[in-house]
């Protein structure tokens, strides 16, 4: 294999583990979040009020609640789709074309729609309890590129199963 | 399967063994083991000739059709 390819794997590998990472601390944060929602409210709820960023600051605290809860889903789906390119880019350097990364992307694949599905209800919460005009209400929603991901994931699943499914034809010639 | 390598055959009749022939085209061993039980999914034309030359044989006394009962 080409040394810039390697370079490019070792890269990848470090990339992705500085991605779970931060996938990790995103999870602290919501676990922080609903603790402090549980805690703490009634301090939050001043510092909500002032920040005039939520429509009725009274009832926000399930939603906020609900919210919390689908970006821990959509953060445990991260953890999955991370470890399996884990998966992937260590089978690259040696050999990618075998039927377990065709799976392996097809599954990425589906987590990618269960992303888009959870996108789906963080949007709708999102507007329904923030002004529009904030930041807060531009949250989740259907994602173009994320669809293109999906597309993305689904063909090179594809590839992959045509690829080993050649190399073992190959592999069986005499 | 319907196509048979008649390779043990063939060896059988010009009192070869599967190292020899190997030694002789350039083949491994394990590749002409594989031939030789029938779990080869496909074979080259290169292998054919070299073997074809080395035994004095048709393809056709290599591979045979049986049609699959």
């Amino acid at each position: 294999m080409p040394k810039d390819h390697s370079t490019l794997l070792g890269a990848t590998r470090g990339l992705l583990w500085l991605m779970l990472a931060l996938v990790a601390a995103a999870f602290l944060f919501v676990m922080a979040a609903a603790g402090a929602l549980v805690v703490i409210w009634p301090d939050i709820a001043v510092g909500v009020k002032d920040s005039e960023v939520f429509i009725d600051p009274a009832t926000i605290r399930p939603p906020l609640f609900a919210l919390l809860g689908i970006l821990a889903m959509v953060l445990a789906v991260a953890v999955f789709i991370l470890r399996k390119l884990q998966a992937l880019v260590a089978s690259a350097s040696s050999d990618p074309f075998i039927p377990a990364n065709a799976a392996r992307l097809r599954h990425i694949g589906w987590a990618l729609v269960a992303v888009q599905l959870l996108a789906l209800p963080l949007g709708s919460i999102a507007r329904s309890i923030a002004v529009p005009t904030s930041q807060f209400a531009d949250m989740g929603g259907i994602d173009l590129n994320g669809i293109l991901s999906i597309l993305l994931a689904f063909v090179l699943a594809a590839v992959f199963e045509r690829g080993a499914a050649m190399r073992d034809e190959l592999e069986g010639t005499v | 399967m319907a196509i048979v390598v008649k390779l043990d055959d063939l060896l059988h009749a010009k009192r070869m063994t599967l190292t020899d022939l190997s030694d002789r085209i350039g083949i491994t061993l394990a590749n002409l083991s594989i031939l030789k039980t029938g779990k080869a999914k496909a074979m080259r034309f290169s292998t054919l000739e070299a073997i074809c030359n080395e035994l004095e044989c048709q393809p056709g006394d290599l591979l045979v059709f049986e049609a699959d009962s």
